[in-house]
């Protein structure tokens, strides 16, 4: 029976994928817009089709993790062709952000530590890029991406090493002061990460051949550049959020949660405690590089003095409010986060604060502090819990 | 002898015990909150520079340097007091990250107002102390008025604290309410007023130290000037263990000193590198810091 039923929809999936590029090529104005319609519709067809078959999410969690990670890259790549530079620019800063929180969520929400030097690690991707791409143009994107993810994990090993053994707040302490450190650790090897003016790319990132040539001459090359940014980018954050939640559901991922609830059942149980949370740092740390990394990518350059205290506490306060230890807090935050800038000037326009004065240069701090204060006290799991308990609260009422 | 008071070693050693005693300070009000609620306070450098604008920029025009002091001492009793009743106070009993997430809030939110008020710019306080330093047979020993007031007042500080805490009945039920609140509350002591109490000290100690910092001739009072400073100071807490008063002096002051040494020597980059790998090594070595003698487990 689930046999026939398996090959009934691999039927209609087919039918359905035939007719949208038929209809595509039929309605298209143009080659190009035709093959990106086409090539989108039958990528989203196929994987909702995966997606939507019963039982699958218990019988194979990570083919149907993967069949939700391809329909949303599918989808948010698609979007790219449409946007403009300026959205696409956003959306880029914005994913690379995201992975940087789902870093910070992870540690939290699977060991219970916090960390307030995700801006000092992402500093430490972004220059492990730059200094890489100095004296080895030529390296692919990837192998400089896994370079800048090894060297945060290797920062997050030494710092986590003596401070995720104990117990108390050592952790959130010594991760602060690596963050005000940064700048004068990275004056202190200047010859090396060109100190508090930076480092440039010596070329910056384009897109590959076939990819412009896509294009006809009326769009201008910038536009094509920073699709392409946001393109890697969003690959990369598809492929780390599948990761994660891959990790997240894995014996390492409940050991974390277990260590979080209680320590000393999962001592008893076996876990060890010091390896599993200098694991979670780690990985908190390579993730962190990983955002700072794409953002060298994006900027095409790096500067030291971004990744300061200030930055850390914006990341935790975006952690916090999208929900901690949560998939979609993490993207909530990512998408905040690009787009705070824009909705704190349009607030300045209009409520008449001085856009030059004082105040207006302080907002964004104020507001990210007091909305952290605030969550923290009156929904301790932000958005997405705030969501999940009306969403709980509903289906009891539908079932009395 | 005068040669050797203006000597490299004595000049590092004098001006490191002038920092020392600020990080000593900073230190002690942590293990201060630390001890009564088990909350390590990331705006314990921030309260009291708020505290400070509010005492020594806002009646600037109208009184002298020490009427302003003890404003300020008086506004950071009240920050700290304000604060607990207000926001601490819920936060007792919620996981370990909760308190830590919402004083990293305050601490920006505090910073933010007080950048908005009274912008970024350094504020000068003038004083009654000249920050030149004395000279002896022609060449300067590292010791001016302005550091030998920054180290009297930091001692005569640590010494109440002590007294307070060791010979007082107020210290006796301070230090009950921290160690065994539910016992305390049996034999009569208010354990709430008590935590309330532990942050307005806290606060003034930290207001007391922000103000030596802010009446520095060369640093002045700016919403960020704790931020390095509450590094510092907390890694001499780690060090001395978070416990332990004496230990967050002790701590304080070598720290102050050995990073003299590495500013003098090597260069003032390596500075917070190397309080970095002090705190890295010490937490390797005696993770509950050195100065604390039992290391019971809460369960």
């Amino acid at each position: 029976m689930q046999w026939i039923l398996a090959r009934r929809r691999v039927a209609v999936t087919a039918g359905l994928v035939v007719v949208a590029v038929v209809v595509t090529a039929l309605t298209a104005s143009s080659v190009r817009d035709g093959v990106a319609l086409g090539v989108a519709l039958a990528v989203a067809i196929t994987g909702v089709a995966t997606l939507t078959i019963a039982g699958l999410r218990e019988a194979h969690p990570v083919l149907a993790r993967a069949a939700l990670t391809v329909v949303v890259l599918d989808a948010s790549l698609f979007a790219t062709y449409f946007f403009s530079s300026i959205t696409n620019f956003n959306l880029a800063i914005g994913a690379a952000m995201s992975i940087v929180l789902l870093g910070l969520s992870f540690l939290t929400g699977a060991s219970g530590q916090i960390s307030l030097g995700n801006s000092a690690f992402m500093g430490v991707g972004a220059l492990a890029v730059a200094i890489w791409a100095n004296h080895h143009a030529s390296t692919p994107i990837v192998v400089t991406l896994l370079i800048a993810v090894v060297s945060g994990a290797l920062v997050g090993l030494l710092l986590g090493l003596p401070a995720t053994r104990l117990r108390g707040p050592y952790l959130a302490g010594m991760t602060l002061a690596f963050a005000v450190a940064f700048t004068a650790i990275v004056n202190s090897f200047s010859s090396w990460t060109g100190g508090d003016a930076g480092l440039q790319l010596p070329t910056a990132v384009t897109p590959p051949n076939w990819l412009s040539s896509l294009f006809n001459a009326q769009t201008s090359l910038l536009t094509v550049n920073t699709m392409w940014l946001a393109d890697i980018t969003i690959v990369v954050t598809g492929v780390a959020f599948f990761f994660m939640a891959n990790l997240f559901a894995s014996r390492t991922g409940r050991a974390m949660r277990l260590i979080r609830d209680n320590d000393v059942a999962a001592e008893l149980v076996g876990v060890s405690l010091p390896r599993t949370r200098v694991i979670a740092f780690m990985v908190s740390s390579a993730y962190a590089a990983l955002g700072g990394a794409l953002w060298t990518l994006i900027n095409n350059s790096v500067s030291p003095p971004t990744y300061s205290l200030a930055l850390s506490i914006t990341i935790l306060s975006l952690v916090v409010i999208g929900g901690i230890g949560t998939i979609p807090g993490a993207l909530i935050g990512g998408l905040i986060y690009a787009y705070s800038t824009n909705v704190i000037s349009w607030f300045t326009a209009h409520t008449g604060i001085n856009p030059q004065g004082n105040l207006a240069s302080q907002l964004p701090g104020i507001i990210f502090g007091g909305l952290l204060i605030l969550t923290m006290l009156f929904a301790p799991m932000g958005i997405v819990g705030a969501v999940r308990r009306l969403w709980a609260k509903r289906r009891v009422r539908s079932a009395t | 002898m005068d040669a050797f008071l203006t000597s490299r070693i004595i000049s590092d050693i004098l001006a490191g015990l002038t920092n020392g005693v600020i990080y000593g300070l900073v230190a002690l009000s942590l293990v201060l909150v630390w001890r009564s609620t088990r909350i390590l306070n990331f705006a314990q450098g921030a309260m009291p520079m708020f505290a400070a604008y509010v005492g020594m920029v806002v009646f600037a025009h109208e009184l002298g340097y020490w009427p302003l002091v003890g404003i300020s001492i008086l506004a950071g009793f009240t920050v700290g007091g304000v604060t607990e009743r207000v926001l601490v106070r819920h936060l007792y009993g919620k996981p370990e990250i909760n308190p830590i997430v919402v004083m990293v809030g305050f601490l920006i939110v505090l910073e933010g107002v007080a950048a908005a008020i009274w912008s970024t710019t350094p504020r000068g306080i003038p004083n009654p102390f000249s920050p030149i330093d004395w000279q002896l047979g022609g060449k300067p020993v590292s010791l001016s008025p302005f550091s030998v007031y920054e180290i009297v007042t930091g001692l005569v500080v640590m010494t109440l604290i002590a007294v307070l805490f060791r010979f007082t009945k107020l210290g006796l039920q301070l230090r009950a309410s921290a160690l065994a609140p539910e016992v305390s509350r049996l034999l009569g002591v208010r354990v709430g007023r008590m935590l309330t109490l532990g942050w307005i000290l806290s606060t003034g100690v930290g207001t007391i130290c922000t103000v030596l910092v802010a009446s520095n001739f060369f640093t002045g009072l700016t919403p960020q000037v704790m931020d390095g400073i509450f590094a510092f100071g907390f890694i001499a807490a780690a060090v001395g263990g978070l416990d332990s008063p004496v230990g967050a002096i002790v701590a304080g002051v070598s720290i102050g000193i050995i990073l003299q040494f590495v500013g003098d020597y090597v260069n003032s980059n390596a500075i917070i590198l190397t309080a970095l790998i002090i705190l890295i090594v010490s937490l390797m070595v005696r993770p509950n810091g050195l100065f604390t003698k039992s290391s019971a487990r809460r369960v």
